[in-house]
């Protein structure tokens, strides 16, 4: 009877000391469902430093927990564990703002980068087709093409910093993709060249308006055949030029369209290339360059000055192998228009506010 | 006299209790087994494959780990629940592996595959290449286009290397760039010969 009276007091003492005990602190429950958002943030990312450190705040608090939980239920006392976990929770607050801060800024950077090579490409293309020499800029720029493609996909998906390590190989396609190009460009905002173009147009008109004869004045940069008549234009056509067609004209197949002052010499009305007016190439300045050039070496010995430069028909969408083309139509207008010993003048650029200067960025 | 041998078998019970369960050691070998197949499911490629997955299963580890060490530090030890939580990551962890492996034939599948379209693209584009006008005409815009098309040749060698390093991921996204790109410029030369009229 007595044991009986024994145990039954043992299980009352029992059930009244595990009724009474502390239930765990809310701020435990909060705190892991805290860890997640900030991992699902991308706080590994963004702020692994703050993360780091919130995740060691957060063990500190766990094992003021794990110590509590170790004691018999009636003498734990979790308020030391509850504290730790409340100041978790604020740090983890602030390290989920830095990380949304953080990502904020990282998408707006990346934004600003995919636009910026995206324009990049995008001049460079066009510059290279001013001066028909895509084929020389083209390879390194479909090949940071296809990486801002790439990086447009995964900022689309939010994954910027994957997103920005495609952008950081950019620049070294883009930086190839203007050298092979800026030699040449460098000829159409040079100060020095353009003083000199614009001097042989000026003598060329004004000789056109003291005669009152007709006069042609090809632009490079413009992709432009202007036919004046006493010093007045009547006519503009847009023109295809050489292969390399925006280098003056050194020698023999370097597909280079020449510059400087000529004349027509003969008129061709039967030319493969529908009609032709074939010009004065080479004249003294040219055979003087060429022979400087020989003499230093630059060109190969059993290379010639080259010849037969025609302005003919065709069709202006050509790449010649240093003539200037026209369409037909526009080439039969002119054929018609100009004479033997009309003048011929074939320029880089005729201003400062070209084409090429202002894709540039010049004035 | 009666009273106090059943208080002393009542206290024999009690301490005899106390020392068995007192005594009860750490699951040593399931928490290395779960150790050892977490950090193996880890190196597996979870991190790119199945992230949220990976990070699951570390979790329920250090739980399954901080219940070994609350039970250790009671006097009445009780592994049990600690056993069964380790004996969930291990399997877990063996789950994780199989999945990681799914993902990862899926991914390069999907890469396999966008490969294949970025060469056919690209195989398109040079055939077009192939037959546009020669000489004048639009020869520009072809030797520009043909500069495009190494450029494209160049990063599809890019993917092939990507494919080889099992980094499928990055090999379908480039092969997805580079096959829109090809498409783009076998737009430009259809566009490039309906000016000259050639089929």
């Amino acid at each position: 009877m007595v044991f009986r009276r024994e145990v039954f007091l043992g299980l009352l003492l029992f059930s009244i000391a595990g009724c009474s005990a502390t239930p765990l602190p809310p701020e435990v429950k909060l705190a892991e469902v805290q860890e997640q958002s900030l991992w699902g943030a991308g706080a590994t990312v963004y702020a692994p430093t703050e993360y780091d450190s919130y995740k060691t705040g957060l063990r500190k608090a766990k094992e003021l927990l794990l110590k509590e939980e170790a004691r018999l239920k009636w003498f734990r006392q979790y308020w030391p564990a509850q504290d730790e976990y409340k100041k978790v929770l604020a740090k983890g607050e602030r390290v989920l703002k830095l990380v949304e801060e953080r990502k904020a800024e990282k998408s707006s950077s990346v934004r600003a980068r995919l636009q910026l090579y995206a324009n990049r490409v995008e001049t460079s293309g066009r510059l290279s087709s001013l001066i028909n020499e895509g084929r020389l800029a083209r390879r390194s720029l479909t090949r940071a093409e296809i990486l801002i493609r790439e990086a447009r996909a995964l900022y689309a998906e939010g994954k910027y910093t994957e997103a920005e390590a495609r952008l950081a190989e950019v620049p070294e396609y883009l930086s190839a993709a203007e050298e092979a190009v800026s030699p040449i460009l460098s000829r159409f905002v040079d100060k020095n060249h353009i003083v000199m173009w614009q001097r042989w147009v000026e003598e060329t008109v004004a000789n056109s308006k003291t005669t009152g004869a007709y006069a042609i004045v090809v632009s490079k940069v413009d992709r432009s055949l202007i036919l004046y008549r006493a010093g007045k234009p009547i006519m503009t056509y847009n023109v295809g030029l050489g292969r390399n067609g925006s280098l003056d004209k050194l020698h023999a197949g370097d597909g280079a369209t020449p510059e400087g002052k000529y004349y027509i010499t003969k008129k061709l009305p039967r030319s493969r290339y529908y009609k032709a007016l074939l010009i004065n190439y080479p004249n003294e300045g040219d055979r003087s360059r060429f022979a400087q050039a020989k003499q230093k070496g630059l060109i190969p010995r059993r290379v010639g000055i080259g010849g037969l430069v025609e302005i003919h028909g065709g069709g202006k969408d050509g790449m010649t192998y240093g003539c200037v083309a026209l369409e037909n139509m526009q080439m039969e207008e002119l054929y018609s228009s100009v004479g033997v010993g009309t003048p011929v003048t074939i320029v880089g650029a005729i201003d400062h506010k070209s084409g090429i200067a202002k894709a540039l960025g010049g004035s | 006299m009666k009273d106090s041998l059943k208080i002393s078998t009542l206290g024999l019970v009690v301490l005899a209790l106390l020392f068995v369960v007192g005594c009860a050691k750490q699951p040593t070998e399931d928490m290395e087994k779960a150790n050892a197949a977490v950090s193996a499911a880890a190196a597996g490629g979870a991190e790119k494959y199945a992230p949220a997955e990976a990070k699951a299963l570390k979790d329920s580890l250090t739980a399954a780990l901080d219940e070994v060490k609350a039970e250790d530090a009671k006097y009445f030890k009780n592994f049990d629940k600690a056993k069964g939580m380790l004996t969930k990551a291990s399997a877990d962890a063996e789950a994780l592996k199989g999945t990681i492996a799914k993902k990862k034939e899926e991914a390069k599948q999907k890469a396999t595959a966008t490969q294949g379209e970025a060469k056919a693209a690209l195989e398109d584009a040079k055939k077009l290449l192939a037959k546009a006008p020669k000489g004048k005409g639009t020869q520009a815009d072809i030797e520009a286009m043909k500069a495009d098309v190494k450029g494209l040749e160049d990063g599809l060698a890019e993917v092939q290397k990507l494919f080889d390093a099992e980094d499928y991921l990055q090999a379908a996204s480039k092969a997805t760039a580079i096959k829109d790109k090809a498409a783009g410029v076998s737009e430009q030369i259809k566009g490039a010969m309906a000016k000259t009229g050639k089929k």
